[in-house]
């Protein structure tokens, strides 16, 4: 009950808009890319998934993580700008169990983006390339693991988004995030760890054993900032 | 039998004591005014009972259950409405009253009722944001009845009211525990204002209870003490002014 009350509690505020908008451009991105470029593309003899992925998978990443972002802070600017977290905090509902349920609101709308980038993808295969036949595995396998490696930036957001009265200084923190990631030299495994930087990840890209590591190393965050909600949720139960 | 009662219940942040070991006493089924100026410490202690700031001292107990042991259920028998209308701007003030019900449990009538009650029925699907600082206020009011919880706490809820508002809402209140069998701990700076509706009065200055008594009760005291006792108000002023000096002599 509690994940339809935080669904409800985002009408009008542009947050499902933006995820709607947000995972159409981010389809798009393949969809017009391989359009105009499909004789460069359909001469490379890598598998069609691979070669889209690095052509366009950088930029839908980059789109992902910016969405999520925005929306961990329309999530949380709701709850502080007619201070309707006060109200919610004198009623027998448990501050945890909002900010999870949070966190799967704006985890799911983040899946739904993916979705619709698994779709566009699906769409170029099909149009310009002859699908291989283990298409469709390569496909969700893929997707999952963008999935997967997109939770611990849900989290870490919504984690810093419930702690800034401020939309502003959340929203900076995220961009500051972001852009982090330009700077994050390619190839080392600790570094691709930033919980900004996993989402940019690919399955095809990391091989399977790195794969592995990259999923243990976003449950080991997913793990470490969950904890340091509550204890922060804790905290400012007993300083306010 | 007392709805809420502490016990020595303290708040300091740093060095400065906002609430310094009061003890209340509110009794079932009556309306309690909780008076004094502003920054007295009437909202913290009511926060404290929400569990909405921690106590540094004290204990308090409400309807048997304490603090923190019994949050939830404290919380379930409470319906409050502190310092500000606190509300959804982007829902509407129905939309709004619903996410209450169902934290609540309660049934989907409950909305219309609340509504109905503070006054809001023919505004229900206006965005709370667009609504008048009466209008959110009633908003308020209307979060904290919804459900008829046995317990309410307000402070001070006639804020930004007009007078017909003002009128409206002290008729409500005073009529509260009657009609809903509910205790009211409601707390102003104005005493012309408690001393309509209230059964009983507790008036706090800089963190201390100076007085906890009917009103019939402070008028003995005013007369005891020598205060001007035609007026409510002189009374309140007088013991204001005169705990005032004595911190200033302390000092």
């Amino acid at each position: 009950m509690s994940v339809s009350l935080e669904y409800g509690k985002l009408k009008r505020t542009g947050f499902y808009p933006a995820f709607v908008g947000g995972g159409l451009l981010a389809a798009a991105i393949p969809i017009a890319n391989t359009a105009l470029r499909q004789d460069v593309f359909t001469s490379v003899k890598e598998s069609p998934f691979v070669v889209l992925m690095d052509a366009n998978w950088q930029m839908m990443a980059m789109l992902n993580v910016f969405m999520i972002v925005i929306g961990a802070c329309i999530v949380y600017h709701i709850e502080y700008a007619d201070n309707a977290l006060q109200k919610m905090e004198a009623l027998p509902a448990k501050g945890e169990s909002m900010f999870f349920s949070k966190c799967f609101v704006l985890a799911a709308a983040s899946v739904f983006m993916i979705a619709l980038e698994t779709a566009a993808l699906a769409f170029c295969v099909r149009c310009w390339f002859s699908p291989p036949e283990d298409f469709a595995a390569q496909l969700f396998s893929s997707m999952g693991f963008a999935t997967a490696l997109s939770v611990p930036a849900v989290i870490l957001m919504m984690g810093i988004s419930s702690a800034c009265r401020n939309m502003w200084i959340s929203l900076g923190i995220g961009v500051i995030g972001i852009f982090a990631t330009v700077v994050i030299p390619p190839g080392s495994l600790i570094l691709s760890m930033f919980p900004f930087t996993l989402p940019f990840q690919t399955f095809s890209g990391a091989g399977e054993g790195e794969a592995g590591e990259l999923l243990l190393g976003a449950l080991v965050e997913m793990a470490v900032f969950c904890a340091a909600e509550l204890v922060y949720l804790r905290i400012r139960r007993n300083v306010q | 039998m007392n709805m809420i009662e502490t016990n020595k219940l303290t708040k300091t942040y740093g060095d400065f004591k906002a609430v310094a070991g009061i003890n209340l006493h509110v009794r079932k089924g009556s309306v309690y005014g909780f008076l004094g100026p502003n920054g007295a410490g009437k909202s913290t202690t009511m926060k404290m009972f929400l569990g909405l700031t921690k106590q540094s001292k004290g204990t308090f107990t409400i309807d048997g259950k304490s603090y923190p042991q019994d949050r939830q259920a404290i919380l379930r028998e409470i319906g409050s409405f502190i310092e500000a209308p606190a509300f959804y701007g982007n829902l509407s003030g129905e939309e709004n009253l619903h996410i209450i019900r169902k934290i609540l449990s309660l049934p989907k009538s409950s909305v219309d009722d609340a509504l109905e009650l503070v006054g809001l029925t023919e505004h229900r699907k206006r965005l709370a944001r667009k609504y008048s600082l009466g209008m959110k206020q009633r908003l308020g009011l209307a979060g904290a009845l919804i459900g008829k919880p046995p317990i309410l706490i307000l402070d001070e809820p006639t804020n930004g009211l007009d007078p017909v508002g003002i009128h409206e809402i002290r008729t409500l209140i005073r009529n509260l525990p009657k009609q809903f069998d509910c205790t009211v701990l409601v707390s102003s700076h104005l005493l012309p204002e408690v001393e309509l509706m209230a059964d009983d009065v507790g008036i706090i200055n800089h963190g201390r209870l100076l007085f906890e008594g009917s009103l019939a009760d402070l008028k003995q005291d005013a007369v005891q003490k020598g205060y001007s006792h035609e007026h409510l108000e002189d009374t309140f002023l007088a013991m204001i002014d005169e705990d005032n000096q004595q911190r200033g002599r302390r000092r």
